[in-house]
């Protein structure tokens, strides 16, 4: 077995909200909560999810552009493999633990690249030079061995040794991202991030761009850390995937096993959200409604609950998904009094004649996808009083009996990680019993 | 309008800029034409001239330095020889843009609900509840849940898919029957960009609209197009239905552009090269110097005639022309599913068995 390179344990970052004449703390945006991951040597690693997720924080608390809240990141490059934890429990390689002298030298074994190229560079400066500059401050002073390296990785990474003193508005958004990796990789690291690092490129580029990663990591041996919110770029460079959902690892697992045999509800919808390039199959699938919830107060239990296609019926019931889901979408609505009887009175009213009640009450259940009758006699009852109590412009009192009747195991208790095959691990309800089942593969 | 005129119908569309380093041709003699109710995609790599193309349609590229030529037929009306105000009077109403990037398109220092309103009443002459209320209207058709209470905030308070979605909101508000969509979700997620496709698709349906659809990713393509238009260095590659030309691409850039979609047995590497300078195009086929099967045919003269290789699909390739040998490029097969030849063995593994 190959030597884990970095591993991250229950990495936190949350940012404070500040209120107030004394700037004193109201809450905190809990950017990244709690993940954990290894890349072993010579592995690509991928981190996917939604804008909002908590991709970007987790790579520069990883890399620790940004100081991580809490949590530990160790790092084995650099020559410092082997070691062990500490009788105190610390670990001598933990990053968030290191001195100055032992950050510098963290510097040179981990590197980042950017999402755009063109704004990652200074427009002022020739490339070799600015490729150059991380030899200089790790203290190579001559100035000829700097040239004579950079122009020998600008040509390993597809451009010529003449370009060194040409300028980055010369160059395209592609060659722009050779610079970026030759810039990378000029301090011969271990470890890379990349971030987005193809999302800003055409797809022509794109492909050109990801095979030479793929050749680089080969020829260096690097470890990679990408990032993407595009599925089908991932299953392109990555050996494994974690999917990432509200600060929060949902599933990790090999990429093509991710990609076969989706476990998380979350990880389906990401999949179905890839462009077929298939002009026979439908626009269908999932589809993932609403954007990712605020990471200051993010929700209950399985925090992907409030979007879930597959959130859990309460023990007893059994109506239809869709009902379901359009229920639950109800009632948060109501709940937090964002349903317009009047906005829907306008809208019927826009095709004619005077709305009765009836037809709003029709108008509301399409809007939310509920069917005419709900396939539960209780709660097709509750659901008529809510709508009867919304219509006579009682929203309060609709809330709370939608809510005391309207539950979900998913919104109560938080998941935990559930294996489904060696390294294939989420984190949803729906598994848990059938993990203790399974012998688990994964305890040595 | 008579039944078999398109809604739009482009002839040798040419589109040149005045520059420090002389005329920079953008878009060189470009046909197409979309028809009500249809999808017609451009499609190409940055620079190919995808955008100047649909925006010298209705003339908003600044004229000079740009200077448009050749016909642009809406309905049978002249667009480029149109005086400016008659052409105010279609811009907006009758054709509505959205751009790529919702961000700067949109004014950050007033309201999403007064911006929408404002392009509602330069077009017509309603009151301002009366735009009030279709506004708010129009930004429940696009999906923004909570529009009355939305009407008052700043662009900053949405999110990007959001923004796109008033962008989208403030394009219907002519009720335009021809829709230009200017690469509208390549600044989004992909989760996002599923979600603006579907609402487009829907939105064609119910305003009966042409769509004019820019993009240079061919999964956004085989999602909504009817037919596709391949451009390269200005000049049209190729053409046909969305089938054909995913089922039998004839030009080898569009061969090129299809073997970039990992879903195509792709394993990456591109297309090798770049753009020509557009300031002095190559002879012959613009995509020559990054041919693989150019000849010495490929490099002289003109770009080649547009050929029918198949009903409705027209190559431009000098291999499909008098004294050309098709097979040399024919790609039978080629399609998601078969990816012949190419699989490094990382493509079709299923789960593990335990």
């Amino acid at each position: 077995m190959t030597d884990t390179l970095l591993s991250v344990r229950d990495l936190k970052k949350h940012y404070p909200i500040r209120k107030g004449l004394f700037n004193r703390k109201v809450g905190a945006a809990r950017a990244v909560d709690g993940i954990s991951f290894d890349i072993e040597e010579g592995e690509t690693l991928g981190l996917v999810g939604e804008s909002g997720c908590g991709k970007s924080t987790a790579a520069s608390s990883v890399i620790h552009l940004e100081e991580p809240t809490a949590g530990e990141v160790i790092f084995n490059g650099n020559g410092r493999q082997g070691a062990t934890r500490d009788p105190d429990g610390t670990h001598p390689n933990d990053v968030t633990e290191f001195d100055d002298d032992e950050m510098m030298e963290f510097r040179r074994g981990a590197q980042m690249i950017f999402q755009d190229p063109s704004s990652s560079f200074d427009p002022r400066v020739s490339v070799g030079n600015a490729v150059g500059e991380l030899l200089k401050v790790h203290g190579m002073s001559d100035r000829h061995r700097r040239r004579a390296i950079v122009e020998d990785l600008l040509e390993r990474v597809g451009l010529s040794a003449n370009d060194f003193d040409r300028y980055p508005h010369e160059f395209s958004g592609g060659q722009k991202q050779r610079i970026a990796l030759a810039r990378a990789l000029v301090l011969n690291p271990d470890l890379i991030i990349a971030d987005e690092p193809v999302s800003a490129l055409d797809v022509s580029i794109q492909a050109e761009i990801l095979s030479l990663i793929n050749d680089l990591q080969e020829e260096f041996g690097l470890s990679l850390l990408f990032i993407s919110h595009d599925m089908s770029v991932i299953r392109q460079v990555c050996d494994r995937v974690a999917v990432m959902y509200l600060g929060e690892i949902v599933e990790i697992g090999p990429v093509e096993e991710i990609f076969t045999d989706p476990q998380h509800p979350y990880t389906e919808a990401l999949l179905s959200s890839i462009p077929t390039p298939d002009p026979r199959a439908s626009v269908g699938g999932i589809e993932l409604k609403g954007t990712v919830p605020s990471p200051t107060n993010p929700p209950s239990g399985c925090r992907f609950h409030t979007r879930c296609h597959k959130v859990i019926q309460p023990e007893g019931l059994d109506i239809d998904q869709d009902d379901w889901r359009g229920l639950l979408n109800f009632r948060d609505k109501v709940g937090i009094d964002e349903v317009d009887v009047e906005q829907v009175r306008e809208n019927i009213a826009g095709s004619g004649t005077e709305p009765t009640d009836s037809e709003v009450r029709a108008e509301i259940r399409r809007e939310f996808d509920i069917s005419e009758t709900v396939d539960d006699p209780e709660l097709e009852r509750t659901l008529s009083e809510a709508l009867d109590l919304l219509i006579e412009g009682d929203s309060e009192r609709a809330g709370s009996v939608l809510s005391d009747a309207i539950t979900t195991p998913c919104a109560e208790r938080e998941p935990e990680q559930t294996v489904h095959a060696p390294g294939h691990e989420s984190a949803c309800l729906r598994h848990e019993g059938q993990a203790a089942a399974e012998p688990n593969p994964a305890d040595d | 309008m008579a039944d078999d005129q398109p809604l739009l119908e482009v002839e040798n569309l040419t589109t040149k800029f005045s520059t420090d380093n002389g005329t920079l041709t953008a878009v060189d003699g470009v046909d197409f034409s979309v028809n009500t109710g249809e999808t017609v995609c451009i499609v190409g790599e940055s620079g190919s001239g995808k955008t100047v193309a649909t925006e010298s349609i209705t003339k908003i590229i600044n004229t000079p330095p740009g200077e448009i030529e050749g016909t642009v037929r809406y309905k049978g009306r002249d667009l480029l020889s149109l005086p400016e105000s008659e052409l105010r009077q279609i811009r907006g109403n009758e054709i509505a843009h959205i751009f790529q990037n919702p961000q700067e398109a949109m004014n950050h220092c007033y309201t999403v609900g007064w911006q929408i309103t404002e392009a509602l009443q330069i077009h017509q002459d309603v009151s301002d509840d009366e735009a009030r209320a279709k506004a708010v209207d129009l930004m429940d058709r696009v999906g923004i849940a909570n529009a009355s209470s939305r009407f008052d905030d700043y662009p900053h308070e949405f999110s990007g898919g959001q923004k796109q979605r008033v962008m989208i909101a403030m394009a219907l508000v002519g009720d335009p029957d021809l829709l230009i969509a200017d690469e509208p979700t390549t600044a989004l997620d992909v989760t996002v960009q599923a979600q603006i496709l579907r609402l487009l698709d829907d939105l064609q349906e119910e305003f009966e609209m042409g769509v004019l659809f820019v993009t240079h990713d061919l999964g956004v393509v085989a999602e909504i197009a009817d037919r596709i238009v391949v451009m390269y260095a200005g000049k049209v590659m190729e053409r046909g239905d969305v089938l054909d030309i995913f089922d039998h691409p004839g030009h080898p850039y569009t061969q090129q552009l299809l073997e970039c979609l990992p879903e195509f047995g792709g394993t990456g590497g591109g297309i090798p090269g770049t753009l020509p300078d557009p300031h002095d195009p190559p002879d012959g086929c613009r995509f020559a110097p990054r041919c693989e099967y150019a000849e010495e045919a490929c490099r002289t003269g003109e770009q080649p005639e547009e050929i029918e290789v198949a009903p409705g699909q027209e190559v431009s390739c000098v291999h499909y022309g008098p004294g050309g040998n098709p097979s040399i490029v024919r790609s039978e097969g080629l399609g998601p599913g078969d990816d012949t030849g190419t699989v490094d063995g990382d493509s079709e593994v299923g789960p593990a068995d335990d």
